[in-house]
């Protein structure tokens, strides 16, 4: 197929752009990190930490709790993945396989459970834990962002589940495998990229939570890093420094995974869709 | 109904140190009872030094054979986290409230009565700093520190400009600017145009009132010709700025502009000074600070005294024990560490002293003495101020060009809004 | 990541056994009747949504009848106001308004993030693998940012005295926007919003969506392409049909997020100037959480969740009817 000089420039040129644009704040959080106090608010923009510094750094890892918080964050955001990935996964396959009575209205309330107002339901849930002596403590914190995630889990996988051919499964019952082996090495390969999607999307969503947290876990050491992270920017003014650095500090994760899973996901998508 | 709460949990505390005196078997409530105990005490990010938090902890320790434990809290979502945790079983033992917030606090229930504490600790407290304690002439909490804003200068850029005196009153002030705007490329003064407490300042300078009752209901006197009037002193303050109109002295940090050595001066907090020094610590030496000047040279100009409160709350669970920490953190000794270490003004005549040898704390008092005030001390206040604050919407409208008093019928529905609120 | 991909790869034709699959490893054999199965299998999931979900929903429901501030809540008494906070808040102008504004604005956004998505997405699809590979960190690099660095960052980005933007415009030769103020007007703030949202939204739609276009069929671009069809003519007759699913389910999930986006809005300005820019969620924040009516919030919240229903009651009825005629 042959395209004329400029037909292969533009795409070019417009991804360039395109990257550049999409990248540029991050770049700024990143290098504001390592930014002097005094070349992070300028008339002109420092463009480059030429006088690199990790004094912010220094500030928001050493600032009180910081390793109990990150401790909590990820117990509660691993756990909140985990529980809600098991839980979707078992009734997506109903939803997705099966026929049975009040399945559309089940569905009908995920699908609106997806709309549940989290930031004002934060005082209902206060009172609850509260009444129910549970404050301060992560098992609800990992309960309720494990609910937070759960709808969009369930119905995304329902979407994997169903789009797995049903004959895969039967041909490897009849190469012998049981039901459940039939499962594990033919139909959960295939939902591998459904799995990293949605454990994504629940990671980032429980890592970032931030006014349930406030309200549940008030002792110091029992709350989680955006928490931390907010810290930084105070009524005498933000503290620019720190807060890019804690915030770097506080992406990172999310960057590993989505970097590693994200090949995995649509590199195995791709396979998935190769049918039958 | 919240008097009886609030009687009920007192008994309570009673019968508790009741109980642990009996099982000590000796009648004092000294040591003793409170020996191994621990007292939470919540105070607001940056307002305990820390040469004050040790003195104040072993000072302590050593009254009461208790410790304490200071709990720092953030500012984002304070509101939401101190009015939850005064509705728990075991809240924090003390809590810092700012002067403006205290008597809503106290009015919700949340706070017990400390009248017979202040006639014992504080009977030389400037009335000033204790009004916003007072609710229905109850006394629901205790000063702890406060300040006022003072004019914070650059020597170096002044003495560039070839000024040798100090302004002493505001047309000098002016006069002052315009000279620096001159003779020199540095800006004559940062002020961006929501530093609400300043503008609060100059109401109290006009002797406007921000509010005034109607029939039974506190409605918005913001179209007062008084209250215009401290406008039209903001806005020429304000002609001497390039800083945003929509912007308040905290973003981006007014003292971290100052530090950059490009402005004359700003309207600061005596702790900003510190502020400034961290960001660029060449500016230290050129740091001065003097009181904002008034109509006349006979009065400073007025000033909002700003600061915080110690209140103990009504349902914690260690109230006598709460009360014998204020009595160790509001004494003299280490009041006056206050004073000395951050510049706050002093709260009594005794601590003069303490405040020579910090300039900015030297330069609020005149001012703190002479014409300080606060909001308006009336429960429903503390809901204007909630984000977002119809007042800076005010100011910015009235530095962008609209007339005050239309700028002030834009914002009165949503005050008296606010104002009438069911509590 | 992809969502809901898979509907468009669905493989109508063989569904052995319309009863569906017995759960793994439980029982053998395919019955018409699924029995208990399903239901065994859904339970965790809706007991969890029953207590996490539905029980904060129905406290909810029981808050917004009652007067609930700062007083009521520190001293734990119940005060009932039955429609009373329904009343202020139907009888006042501003939920009006607000409800407009959202839906206005949640429609804009959502149009901007779906084209622009979509024509990155296709882009992706064409470029090299070298290019592709940039733009795709790119993108994950934005979509992984954190919500509260990205909007400090773009705070500062558009800062009248020290943002970026009006540094670039300025050295353009636009010396007007110079010191120009962004968050002014409630026009430029929603400006600034917007590119916050779509920025961080876009990524996700254009990843997916390039995604989901390699599970296109070749050989349906090949005819397509031996008829003469141009590139605008291949996606309206290839591209859009065979993954209208996706897109379907993609702007679904798009009007609920940019709908419920908080942190953004509150961030960049609180909802104002003059509470201009308040939307259904920060309006609800602001009456409730921030000034302490947590009944008025309480009303609020669940008034909104109506409106949410609305606007997107085409594609809830559609995905139902589908299963019905699947079933």
């Amino acid at each position: 197929m042959k395209r004329s000089l400029l037909g292969r420039i533009w795409p070019n040129a417009a991804a360039l752009v395109l990257a550049l644009g999409f990248v540029f704040p991050v770049y700024w959080m990143f290098t504001t990190a390592f930014k002097p106090n005094g070349d992070i608010i300028t008339e002109d923009p420092v463009w480059f930490p030429l006088h690199g510094t990790f004094e912010h750094f220094s500030t928001a890892v050493n600032a009180p709790n910081f390793w109990s918080l990150v401790g909590n964050s990820v117990t509660v955001t691993v756990l909140a993945v985990v529980f809600s990935l098991l839980i979707a996964l078992c009734g997506s396959f109903a939803i997705a396989r099966m026929r049975f009575k009040g399945r559309k209205g089940i569905l009908l309330a995920f699908m609106v459970a997806q709309m549940a107002p989290w930031e004002v339901l934060v005082i209902s849930i206060y009172m609850i834990v509260r009444d129910a002596d549970m404050l301060n403590s992560l098992v609800p914190l990992t309960f309720f962002y494990m609910l937070m995630v759960l709808p969009f889990t369930l119905l995304t996988l329902r979407g994997y589940v169903a789009a797995v051919p049903k004959e895969l499964e039967e041909s490897a019952m009849v190469d012998g495998c049981t039901r459940t082996q039939a499962f594990v090495k033919v139909i959960f390969p295939l939902l591998a990229p459904g799995l990293m999607a949605t454990s994504l999307f629940g990671f980032i969503t429980a890592w970032n939570e931030f006014p349930l947290v406030l309200v549940l876990n008030k002792e110091p050491a029992k709350g989680t890093l955006p928490l931390w992270l907010s810290q930084f920017q105070s009524q005498f003014g933000d503290d620019w420094g720190a807060t890019m650095a804690a915030a770097s500090i506080f992406a990172l994760p999310i960057l590993v995974l989505f970097l590693f899973l994200q090949r995995k996901a649509v590199g195995g998508l791709t396979a998935g869709a190769v049918k039958g | 109904m919240k008097r009886g709460l609030i009687a009920a949990t007192a008994v309570a505390g009673m019968l508790v140190s009741v109980a642990a005196c009996g099982s000590s078997g000796s009648g004092s409530a000294g040591a003793e009872s409170f020996k191994g105990k621990k007292l939470i005490v919540w105070v607001m990010d940056g307002s305990n030094p820390a040469q004050w938090t040790k003195q104040v902890a072993e000072d302590f320790k050593a009254k009461t054979g208790a410790t304490v434990e200071f709990r720092v809290q953030q500012w984002n979502g304070i509101q939401q986290k101190l009015t939850t945790a005064l509705s728990e079983d075991s809240p924090p033992d003390v809590v810092e409230i700012g002067n403006t917030q205290t008597a809503a606090y106290a009015k919700a229930g949340a706070l017990a009565e400390l009248g017979d504490l202040k006639k014992e600790i504080g009977k030389d407290w400037n009335e000033s700093f204790n009004k916003a304690s007072l609710v229905d002439g109850k006394q629901y909490a205790l000063p702890w520190y406060a300040g006022n804003r003072v004019v914070m200068y650059n020597k170096k850029i002044w003495a560039q400009a070839g000024i040798k005196e100090l302004p002493k009153t505001r047309s000098e002030l002016f006069k002052a600017f315009d000279t620096i705007k001159q003779k020199t490329d540095a800006e004559p003064l940062y002020l961006p145009g929501q530093n609400w407490y300043f503008f609060d300042g100059l109401t109290i300078g006009t002797g406007a009132d921000l509010v005034k009752k109607q029939g039974d209901k506190w409605v918005s006197n913001l179209g007062d010709p008084k209250v215009s009037k401290a406008m039209d002193i903001y806005k020429q303050y304000q002609a001497f700025s390039s800083a945003p109109k929509n912007k308040d002295e905290a973003t981006p940090q007014q003292a971290e502009i100052f530090s950059k050595g490009k402005t004359g001066a700003i309207i600061a907090m005596g702790y900003e000074g510190p502020t400034a020094v961290k960001a660029n610590p060449a500016i230290k030496d050129d740091i001065g600070f003097f009181p904002i000047p008034g109509e006349t040279a006979d009065k400073p100009e007025g000033v909002f005294l700003g600061g915080s409160n110690f209140a103990v709350a009504g349902g914690g669970q260690n109230q006598e024990l709460a009360k014998e920490f204020l009595k160790v953190a509001l004494s003299k000794k280490n009041d006056g560490q206050m004073v000395k270490e951050v510049g706050w003004s002093p709260k009594s005549p005794d601590l003069a002293d303490a405040a020579k040898g910090n300039p900015a704390a030297e330069a609020a008092a005149p001012g703190a003495a002479k014409s300080s005030g606060t909001t308006p001390l009336i429960p429903e206040w503390a809901q204007v101020e909630n984000t977002p604050n119809p007042i800076k919407n005010y100011m910015t409208a009235v530095l962008n060009g609209k007339a005050p008093a239309d700028a002030a019928k834009d914002v009165e529905g949503e005050i008296n809004k606010r104002l009438a609120q069911k509590q | 990541m992809s969502v809901q991909i898979e509907d468009a790869v669905q493989n109508p034709a063989p569904r052995i056994g319309k009863g569906g699959a017995p759960p793994p490893g439980r029982r053998r054999g395919t019955g018409r009747a699924a029995g208990k199965a399903p239901y065994l299998l859904l339970i965790p999931a809706l007991a969890a949504t029953a207590v996490f979900l539905g029980w904060p929903m129905v406290r909810n429901l029981v808050l917004s009848f009652q007067n609930l501030n700062m007083k009521q809540l520190i001293q734990h008494l119940t005060e009932w106001r039955g429609f009373g906070n329904y009343a202020d808040i139907l009888g006042g102008e501003q939920f009006w308004r607000v409800t407009v504004r959202t839906i206005v604005f949640t429609s804009v956004n959502v149009v901007l993030i779906m084209v622009l998505g979509v024509l990155i997405g296709l882009l992706l699809a064409r470029l090299g693998k070298k290019m592709r590979l940039v733009l795709s960190v790119a993108l994950v690099l934005t979509w992984a940012m954190p919500v509260i660095a990205a909007t400090t960052v773009f705070q500062w980005l558009f800062d009248a005295r020290y943002g970026i933007v009006n540094w670039v415009l300025d050295k353009l030769g636009w010396h007007s926007m110079a010191h120009y103020d962004w968050v002014g007007s409630q026009l430029s703030t929603f400006f600034v919003i917007t590119v916050l949202i779509v920025w961080q939204s876009l990524p996700f739609v254009a990843l997916n969506l390039y995604a989901a276009t390699t599970t296109i069929p070749k050989e349906l671009y090949e005819a397509a392409r031996m008829d003469g069809a141009g590139t605008w003519k291949v996606f309206t007759s290839v591209t859009f049909p065979f993954l209208k699913p996706f897109f379907l389910a993609t702007t679904f999930l798009e009007i609920i997020w940019v709908f419920k986006a908080f942190p953004q809005i509150f961030a960049i300005n609180e909802g104002g100037p003059d509470r201009l820019t308040e939307t259904l969620p920060i309006y609800a924040f602001t009456e409730g959480v921030g000034n302490l009516h947590f009944g008025m919030g309480a009303a609020i919240s669940l008034l909104t969740i109506i409106v949410l229903l609305g606007m997107t009651a085409y594609y809830l009825r559609l995905t139902l009817k589908q299963e019905e005629d699947e079933a």
